[in-house]
């Protein structure tokens, strides 16, 4: 994939960027998915899990450092060749905490379709739910940029 | 597709039983969250399937709860199943003992 700059609306994002921090600290010690009983060799299955715990921590700093002073000043993130992959998991990663944490009482099917009524929501569950979109919306991005078959399909 | 990025598993657990003639199964079960794109672009990029058979596994994951992804030898299916959580997919390996 070439280099990709998007433009943000910066009032739009940035309230969400503490959610999507707070996410990201919540899931500093922990996997964002559950890994399967570990079997008769525990330092194996601790190893496994030690592995991808440095991988998503790696991914989610990535991730991060697109948000950083230069999107603040100009709103703009740039998506490129070396950090699409470590973005692309991060955002599940951090989609998959923020329906732990927040999203489950919504309902998987509810927040599928996306039809929820964002007005009865407490503000803190409104803005995990905006924040998955969006995490889900740049995901999309980068999956039409990588291979635009998909999107198509 | 390579993947440039992706671990290595940890190394295989040591076992006292030959596994040369096991098959095992990378079985991907359905989760609420990633996005059928995603799932799609991921088994493209993981196993290397082409448009058509990547779609059929992520409805069947959709549909069914579960796909039968690969099968093969134990310490390749391990591995493939470690990528895949490097993905934030859920996988198990399943022996064919398991049924």
């Amino acid at each position: 994939m070439k280099r990709v700059e998007v433009k943000l609306n910066l009032e739009a994002v940035a309230p969400l960027l503490d959610v999507v921090k707070a996410a990201s600290d919540e899931l500093g010690p922990r996997l964002a998915i559950d890994l399967p009983p570990p079997g008769p060799d525990g330092e194996f299955h601790m190893e496994w899990a030690r592995e991808l715990l440095s991988g998503q921590g790696d991914d989610i700093r990535v991730l991060l450092a697109l948000f950083g002073s230069e999107f603040f000043s100009t709103g703009v993130i740039a998506l490129d060749p070396t950090n699409c992959e470590p973005v692309l998991r991060a955002c599940s990663a951090l989609r998959l905490r923020l329906r732990e944490a927040h999203l489950k009482p919504l309902g998987d099917e509810n927040l599928e379709t996306g039809e929820l009524p964002l007005e009865d929501m407490p503000d803190e569950q409104r803005k995990a739910f905006a924040a998955y979109v969006f995490l889900a919306t740049l995901q999309e991005l980068l999956v039409l940029h990588l291979d635009p078959t998909i999107m198509e399909g | 597709m390579a993947d440039t990025k992706t671990r290595h598993s940890p190394a295989p657990a040591a076992s006292a039983v030959p596994q040369q003639q096991d098959v095992w199964r990378v079985v991907v079960l359905n989760d609420p969250v990633n996005l059928m794109s995603y799932v799609v672009m991921v088994f493209k990029r993981v196993f290397g399937f082409d448009e058509t058979r990547a779609r059929k596994h992520m409805l069947e994951v959709h549909e069914q709860g579960r796909s039968v992804v690969w099968s093969g030898v134990h310490e390749q299916a391990e591995a493939y199943v470690f990528t895949l959580h490097q993905w934030h997919l859920t996988a198990v390996l399943e022996s064919d003992e398991a049924g």
